[in-house]
């Protein structure tokens, strides 16, 4: 093609090489970088910062399948489906590659996120891990999943809801990086979940009546009697037989499971007391109606950006009740209020709140910054940009301050 | 020699799941054979690697009991983000030992 071997000489324009970069064809890619490499000789080192930054961070989440043939050592794995390539004949490696295609999807079009880290990150993800390997995982950087033992489980993919649950816990390490203990990581588990949900809700064009709010409905073998591995509408009514157990998530503050922070503890119950939030959430978005990835997923979003990694439930409950009202009205700060009351956490009044704020220009004055901005009709994607520079300097405030804080 | 496998956390972590047990003696020689071969190649294992471990959510974790016909016990830990190619060799051998008992 012509565009494709205009080489060294050609002034191609920077948005037009910008979409021969991505070009589908190698030929077009290989020449546009020749000529961008060529070019910003000439042009000088500006040029050169401008497309540096945009080279390091490939612009769409490009996703990229492999296959670890029930390996464990993920360099073994062979490259089963790419961005640009063809359908594969496994169904597992489709169903992986379509669900974080639609994940990914969901967090650009409803919360203008653009892909895990906010900037494009790739989608990797592996599937056929181990053998009969019972289980799903982020390992920090990619997406693992199992084909399941047959017995129990069958393969993880068959979940949109929980591809989506592993690729939230990308996105919640890059943003509050939520620590994973105790409540910081039960409201880790719990954001996995709700945008879980959330991602498969909006794919089935599911109102809040209609979805089932169940995580992981289709990795049980069909001979198992349970529902899914967990419910955000009805915490530990998941599941109960004898096989393995009775579903055991709280929905209450009341029944708190206090759990050792060891492996064995589940890290505090980390995914046992995220049943409160989830119900919390699930009681929010009942009371409004309708979608849920609107309103009640964009507080939650917007929560999660202002959160830190000890965020505990009662700061949480009271961020998404502050953002309720800065973004929407009184009506959604009501109904926030009473789901989290319903599950035994009141949310600290407009006093609290503002003390933060005079403390810190903290966390909580640069969500209502994003928010207020938000709530104007501004570009979300600037705003983050915004948001995560506030962010940071509130988190330099934030350790000069520790002593003080101490001291109170 | 007596060797216990159990797994805990992982996605669907309120799942309790039942412990895996193999005694050697009960086990035809090479099995037996086998089973002394894997427990000594994860018992020259190098030390986890904790960095690893930081940033996985949702890993499975597991722990495999030795006990020795002499009364020493030996417990080795791993998770899914710290697994070594001669763990999973020994998890799944359990797991095929006990097949069509979960
Ligand atoms: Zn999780």
């Amino acid at each position: 093609m012509c565009h494709a071997r205009c080489g060294l000489n050609c002034i191609v324009p920077p948005h037009l090489l910008r979409k021969l970069l991505e070009s589908r064809e190698r030929d077009v890619r290989e020449s546009a970088m020749n000529t961008l490499l060529a070019t910003t000789q000439l042009r000088g080192e500006r040029f050169v910062r401008s497309f540096a930054g945009f080279l390091a961070t490939p612009a769409s989440g490009r996703r990229t399948m492999h296959d670890c043939q029930h390996s464990t050592y993920l360099p073994f794995a062979v490259v089963a489906r790419t961005e640009d390539g063809a359908e594969s004949d496994d169904h597992a490696v489709n169903r992986a590659f379509d669900g974080l295609g639609h994940t990914r999807r969901f967090y650009q079009e409803v919360l203008n996120r653009n892909s895990i880290d906010g900037r494009g990150m790739r989608l990797d993800a592996y599937v056929h891990y181990g053998v009969r390997f019972t289980n799903a995982f982020w390992n920090g950087e990619e997406m693992i999943f199992g084909d399941g033992d047959d017995i129990i489980f069958t393969d993880f993919t068959k979940s949109l809801d929980v591809i989506a649950h592993e690729l939230a816990h990308g996105v919640t390490q890059h943003t509050a990086n939520l620590e994973y203990h105790n409540q910081p990581g039960a409201l880790n588990e719990s954001i996995s979940d709700v945008f879980g949900s959330l991602v498969k809700q909006w794919m089935l064009e599911q109102t809040v009546e209609e979805a089932d709010w169940l995580i992981g409905s289709d990795i049980f073998t069909p001979g198992i009697e349970a529902d899914a591995i967990r419910s955000l509408k009805a915490p530990g009514k998941a599941y109960d037989n004898e096989m393995f157990g009775r579903d055991p998530q709280p929905d209450h503050m009341s029944r708190y499971v206090v759990l050792p922070d060891t492996d064995e503890g589940d890290h505090g119950g980390v995914h046992i007391n995220s049943g409160i939030p989830n119900r919390a959430f699930y009681l929010f978005a009942a009371a409004m109606g309708g979608c849920a990835w609107e309103a009640p997923g964009r507080i939650w979003y917007n929560a999660l950006l202002a959160s830190n990694p000890s965020t505990q439930f009662q700061e949480f409950a009271d961020t998404t009740h502050m953002l309720a009202g800065q973004m929407y009205s009184a009506e959604e700060q009501q109904a926030v209020a009473e789901a989290w009351r319903e599950v035994g956490i009141t949310v600290s009044g407009i006093a609290a709140v503002s003390r933060r704020v005079a403390m810190g220009k903290g966390r909580m004055a640069a969500a209502s910054r994003v928010a207020e901005i938000a709530r104007n009709g501004g570009n979300v994607s600037v705003l983050s940009k915004q948001y995560d520079a506030l962010a940071a300097r509130v988190r330099a405030l934030e350790s000069g301050l520790t002593p003080v804080k101490q001291k109170v | 020699m007596k060797v216990t496998l159990t797994r805990y956390g992982g996605l669907a972590g309120g799942i309790s799941w039942p412990a895996r047990s193999v005694k050697s003696d009960a086990l035809p020689g090479p099995a037996a054979a086998e089973l002394e071969h894997l427990v000594a190649a994860i018992r020259s294992e190098a030390p986890l690697e904790a960095k690893r471990e930081d940033r996985a959510r949702d890993s499975m974790g597991y722990t495999v009991t030795i006990e020795e016909d002499g009364g020493r016990t030996t417990v080795v830990k791993r998770s899914d983000a710290t697994m070594s190619q001669k763990f999973a060799s020994l998890i799944q051998w359990l797991d095929g030992a006990s097949k069509g008992s979960p």
